[in-house]
């Protein structure tokens, strides 16, 4: 899912630099991936005007290169578990004992039926490298005092985004906002940070609401129930045997 | 013996486990599963009536790990059967087991009527040993060797109905496995499953590794009296999946040696829809006949659909995040031109809730006619815990 990377870095942090918009954006890039690793418990809640559906998610992950994610929930698809190896992805599916390797068209899938897609894990596109920063100057979010930053993308860059707007608070780096817009410059998505609390030993938002424009009652909520950074983890932790093995 | 013994355990560790759970230690254990009910509406052509049978179905998934290195698992599955098929079928109770590749007996009928049937079955049960890369399972287990979507050659240790989407699981083998995991990516494997003679046992080893980015895996043995060599592979072609399967046998005393082979893309488009694309080869398959048997035909790595060649199309669609449509389709080009057709419907009704609908219909060339002389509909619900 083109969104996870926000998400990922709305989660993170960075001690108060002052530093061009590039900086900011490489700083909190690095951070929220916990430089080294990080593990966590998500709880994703897809909410459409007449039903909702939860999905509950382990991961851990390494760098840029590593990660394993574990479903907890529902029921349906509990132990269900992917691995990520550089460029490559598996699926375990324990019900048929069963490791099923993704071809890279797969990526694009709707991930467990939300707005996530199975791209992030594998592509994982560079909000540092495909993207040119512009700091476009300050602005008032929630009462918070946030750098506005605009994103654009690199002319070769794998990106579906026109450009993309965002909020982030000056003092703990909060990204608050973003905007995410098409080619047309038309505003499709709207990412908050909310509920900002200690995660993980860092001061966070820990609770993301993606909300489409202009469809009414639509929105996907990520909720970060549990979080931990640069615990060490090897990189044998992410094989096969251990994505079968991982509770 | 063996059985009582097996069930001894079973349920002698529930209650146990369960005990144990409430204290503060985090938990040992996992027990999850679903209930479902599954109604088939059948049309045979020369019967003036529809054949409705139905199917109340529960498992039980039970896993017990005490530590790092034990892990215990049960699996049971309870049905009730009750319909037409079931009091047309003289002796339906023992028709249930057919597709079992059972040494262990671990099957037992509580209701065995003319007109109703109720099952219990445990389809896993297993012991695995961990000790660092080295695991060791023994138990009815499933050995699933398979790496290609739609047929597995490599697929060994399993016989199952073609037909019976209702079975993800499928049956286990009851077998003793031994794998080491040579890298992160590569393992080695034995496995040898019980049987009363070399020509109702399956013996062989499974080397898996990855590179240039594909999955490969070469595996070799003894399958029910013969000798048997194959190699599979997943990897892809620019951004679609690229899987294939080979497996040949070499059959002992001059009997006819057996070879099948398959391959298969897939791709899913930026409008989320996906299509899989496949053929196999099977020289034990036949260039005439009807389509009709593939209901009652029971599979092998050996002979995984009736005909010489096949086809296979899957064209699938989430027509929102709740529906799904799918339809597959496959062709022989043979004599009859035999075809099957498999509309499958998936609705999400709530969270755990889900609802299948599901067309099995098999078209073949009769003389001046081509039609579909056994046209299955299935209406499924499912609840998961």
């Amino acid at each position: 899912m083109k969104y996870l990377l926000f998400i990922l870095i709305a989660f993170s942090t960075v001690s108060a630099w002052t530093q061009d918009a590039t900086e900011i954006i490489r700083k909190t890039d690095e951070k929220a991936r916990g430089v080294e690793s990080s593990q966590g418990l998500m709880r994703m809640t897809i909410v459409r005007p007449s039903w909702s559906r939860e999905i509950e998610i382990k991961s851990w992950s390494k760098g840029r290169d590593y990660s394993l994610m574990l479903i907890t929930a529902p029921a349906r698809d509990q132990g269900m578990a992917f691995l990520k190896r550089d460029k490559e992805i598996w699926n375990w599916q324990p019900s048929i004992d069963r490791a099923i390797k993704l071809p890279p068209s797969m990526m694009m899938q709707s991930w467990m039926g939300s707005d996530f897609t199975n791209d992030d894990l594998v592509r994982e596109s560079s909000i540092v490298v495909d993207y040119t920063h512009e700091l476009l100057g300050s602005e008032i979010i929630e009462g918070m005092d946030c750098y506005k930053i605009q994103l654009n993308p690199k002319p070769e860059a794998p990106v579906v985004w026109g450009k993309v707007i965002t909020w982030i608070e000056k003092k703990e780096l909060l990204q608050l906002k973003t905007e995410f817009y098409d080619e047309d410059e038309y505003l499709v998505n709207t990412m908050y940070g909310k509920n900002v609390r200690m995660l993980g030993g860092r001061l966070l938002p820990n609770r993301l609401e993606m909300v489409p424009a202009e469809e009414e009652g639509k929105m996907t909520v990520v909720e970060q129930l549990d979080l931990a950074f640069d615990d060490p983890i090897s990189e044998n932790f992410f094989s096969i045997q251990n994505m079968k093995r991982v509770r | 013996m063996i059985r009582a013994t097996c069930a001894g355990i079973f349920l002698v560790l529930l209650p146990a486990v369960l005990l144990q759970a409430q204290d503060d230690k985090p938990k040992n254990w996992l027990l999850n599963g679903y209930a479902k009910q599954l109604q088939t509406v059948v049309a045979i052509d020369g019967f003036d009536e529809y054949l409705i049978d139905n199917l109340l179905h529960n498992r039980l998934n039970f896993k017990y790990y005490p530590d790092d290195h034990w892990t215990f698992t049960a699996e049971l599955r309870n049905r009730i059967f009750y319909g037409d098929l079931v009091k047309l079928t003289p002796n339906y109770a023992s028709q249930i087991e057919e597709a079992n590749n059972d040494f262990m007996d671990l099957s037992w009928h509580w209701v065995a009527h003319d007109d109703w049937v109720i099952n219990s079955t445990i389809d896993r049960i297993y012991v695995e040993y961990t000790s660092g890369k080295l695991e060791t399972r023994i138990g009815r287990q499933r050995i699933n060797w398979g790496i290609s979507t739609v047929w597995n050659p490599n697929d060994l240790f399993n016989a199952f109905s073609f037909t019976d989407f209702d079975y993800e699981e499928r049956p286990g083998s009851d077998a003793f496995r031994i794998r080491y995991y040579t890298g992160n990516t590569s393992s080695l494997e034995f496995a040898i499953n019980a049987g009363s003679t070399w020509n109702s046992r399956v013996a062989a080893a499974l080397f898996k590794w990855n590179t240039a980015q594909y999955d490969f895996q070469l595996l070799t043995g003894m399958a029910n009296g013969e000798f048997v060599i194959g190699g599979g592979w997943a990897g892809n072609i620019k951004d679609s999946g690229f899987k294939g399967e080979w497996s040949y046998f070499l059959a002992d005393d001059g009997g006819k040696n057996s070879f099948a082979i398959t391959g298969a893309i897939d791709h899913l488009f930026g409008n989320s829809l996906y299509l899989n694309f496949g053929y196999l080869y099977n020289s034990n398959g036949t260039t005439s006949g009807s389509l009709s048997e593939l209901f009652f035909f029971e599979l092998s790595a050996k002979n995984l659909y009736p005909f010489r060649h096949a086809l296979f199309i899957l064209n699938s669609y989430p027509v929102t995040p709740l529906l799904n449509v799918s339809l597959a389709w496959i062709y022989s080009p043979v004599s009859s031109h035999p075809l099957f057709v498999n509309p499958t419907l998936t609705y999400s009704i709530a969270q755990n809730w889900d609802l299948d609908l599901v067309g099995q219909l098999a078209f073949s060339q009769d003389g001046d006619t081509y039609s579909s002389p056994v046209k299955a509909l299935f209406l499924r619900f499912k609840m998961s815990f």
